[in-house]
């Protein structure tokens, strides 16, 4: 996982895996994501790894629900009472099997929910 | 209640009154039969340890559920820890059993429903999980035996199980009721059934529609009525039944498979976690044969350890310790144990944190784990065999050795390296027959081949996830295929010296 991120382009922060194993185009997924968008609440975190072992958020499939965890990235909080953070891991989208061209609409409509 | 005693589980075991067979008949006393013995010691030693403080750290786990120490069969990993500590605890009870302990398929079970049991409710806004939690919480306060019950009978493999001419050749739902479920079918293969509290019962495959009454899994009683059990048979098991323990090679333990047969089974509603889900049973088979395969890397290398163990001895009781050739043998005995220990370890340090909050192995490295399992333990078994010699399945029995006529003279010709009472070298020769040909070799190779699934379901695992995609990219980056070829760039080898 990179400690820092990539910085902040927009109101979504990207936190890279390593890219040791990628299942997916990180950064095609990245490129994707809705930076701009006034509908995305700024300071959202999208922990992005390129396979299932999910190194980017501390091998978390999920950041938030029941099971809170506690990755939001600089210091901002995961969870209901933060900006969304979600957790893309290969093919699957919060821990959710989503075949990879359909990773950006999901995470996107995660990110607006 | 608090951790059970390996008397109190032993005591436990016999007050179910298990309806178990044997030889055509059925066995009241099972808890001192001798063929059954062994393997309750085996399940023993799981209480035995948990309650010396040298283990606790391997052994108890601390319950998400209700933050009490718990015996780790019965603890939902939370962390990738938990998930190795998993591995090493199979390891050291291996070592200390020198055979399957069977109390794992339990473990595995209750780790894979955890998370499909969440997940269905996600999708399907059951209530699976919450049942299912309190199911757990149940066998962690009374420190119980859980069996796994994963594979049917599966008849014709060429049918699905709707389609099979005898449909009880998959647990099946034959009648839904306001207060729960019946069932009817068998699992066949069951390690540990006769030996468990509980049985938690889970499809076999993925299933398809047509097979919804088939995609079904619940628990219940190990002595609910209607569940009876046909002991299977091992490799010289009757040899359990002579007065002397020297032929038996492993005397105290042993493992223990049968088909447990469902007769019309009542399940309430809240000991049902899948009825009809379909989209959901592949995962939770997926997910219970990765934890097991994860399970083999800990228990498979715990007996090698056992097995390494012998054959040094049986080279030292023969006086060969020092030739070259032995040395390399166990040498290579150590590096294929543990490089299956690695894989088992590997897949435990890459697991990750599910959506219901528990842990789950690396799929890949935990099929890559099995899949060294179905291979390494047959090379462990031959070079053990090689270093043993064919004394192993040639010696005179315990009778001819207590035989004041007899027995001299096996003393005399079966004596080797002058420190070495001849009994204990036969009592080693035997250890090593009983792990590679006697009733230890159902666990240690057969169970190695098919147990958790057969190398096959793995090569499918494996191929799933393998990534085969991104290596031809990497091939073609490195070849720089695709790049554009000018014959006149082309330099001869003369030129390029000159150059």
């Amino acid at each position: 996982m990179t400690d820092e991120g990539t910085p902040a382009e927009g109101r979504v922060k990207v936190v890279y895996c390593g890219g040791c194993n990628p299942h997916i185009d990180r950064a095609a997924v990245a490129a994707g994501l809705p930076v701009d968008d006034p509908d995305v609440p700024a300071g959202t975190t999208v922990h992005l790894s390129g396979c299932p072992r999910a190194c980017a958020s501390d091998h978390q499939l999920v950041a938030e629900g029941e099971e809170q965890a506690e990755v939001g990235a600089e210091g901002a909080p995961a969870g209901p009472e933060g900006p969304p953070v979600v957790v893309v891991a290969g093919e699957l989208v919060d821990g959710v099997p989503t075949p990879a061209q359909e990773i950006v609409p999901a995470v996107t409509r995660k990110l607006k929910e | 209640m608090a951790l059970r005693t390996p008397e109190e589980f032993v005591q436990s075991l016999a007050d179910l009154h298990l309806q178990i067979y044997m030889f055509g008949e059925k066995i009241d006393d099972y808890v001192n039969h001798p063929l059954i013995r062994p393997s309750i010691n085996c399940i023993a030693m799981t209480y035995e340890l948990a309650d010396m403080p040298e283990y606790e750290d391997l052994m108890l786990a601390t319950s998400h559920l209700t933050g009490k120490k718990v015996n780790r069969f019965t603890h939902i990993h939370q962390s990738t820890e938990d998930l190795s500590k998993k591995v090493k605890m199979q390891r050291l009870l291996g070592q200390k059993t020198g055979s399957c302990f069977q109390r794992c398929v339990g473990m595995d079970a209750i780790n894979a429903l955890y998370s499909v049991t969440y997940e269905t409710d996600q999708a399907r806004g059951t209530d699976y999980h919450e049942r299912f939690k309190n199911y757990v919480q149940y066998l962690q306060d009374n420190d119980l035996v859980a069996d796994g019950a994963m594979t049917d009978p599966k008849g014709d493999r060429s049918l699905p199980p709707h389609k099979q001419p005898d449909p009880d050749m998959y647990v099946h739902i034959v009648e839904k009721r306001d207060d729960g479920i019946v069932v009817r079918g068998a699992k066949a293969h069951q390690t540990g059934a006769c030996n468990s509290h509980e049985i938690i019962v889970m499809p076999t495959v993925a299933m398809r529609e047509g097979d919804e009454d088939f995609a079904v899994s619940f628990s219940c009683p190990a002595n609910a009525e209607g569940i009876y059990y046909i002991y299977g048979r091992q490799s010289c098991d009757t040899r359990k039944f002579e007065d002397s323990d020297l032929d038996v090679g492993n005397m105290r333990f042993g493992g223990q498979e049968a088909l447990m047969v469902f007769d019309d089974v009542f399940v309430p509603w809240d000991r049902v976690y899948m009825c009809g889900e379909l989209e959901f049973s592949g995962a939770l088979v997926e997910r219970f044969a990765g934890f097991h395969r994860q399970s083999y890397g800990g228990c498979k290398v715990g007996v090698g350890d056992v097995l390494i163990g012998a054959a040094g001895l049986a080279a030292d009781y023969n006086g060969a310790a020092k030739a070259s050739h032995i040395k390399d043998k166990l040498i290579e005995m150590t590096h294929l144990n543990e490089t299956l220990f690695s894989c088992g370890l590997a897949c435990s340090y890459e697991g990750v944190k599910m959506p219901a909050g528990n842990y789950q192995i690396d799929m890949l490295l935990a099929n890559v784990c099995k899949q060294n399992i179905t291979r390494f333990p047959y090379e462990i078994a031959r070079l053990a065999e090689d270093i043993a010699g064919g004394l192993m399945v040639t010696m005179p029995s315990a009778q001819d050795l207590a035989s004041e006529k007899l027995g001299p003279i096996v003393e005399k010709y079966f004596a080797a390296q002058c420190d070495t009472p001849t009994i204990d070298r036969m009592r080693i020769m035997r250890l090593i027959e009983n792990l590679t040909i006697g009733a230890g070799a159902v666990g240690y190779r057969t169970e190695s081949m098919h147990g958790a699934g057969s190398p096959q379901a793995q090569r499918i695992m494996i191929a799933r996830q393998s990534n085969l995609n991104h290596k031809k990219e990497l091939a073609k980056a490195i070849a720089e295929v695709g790049k554009p070829w000018k014959n006149e760039d082309i330099k001869s080898p003369t030129a390029v010296k000159q150059h």
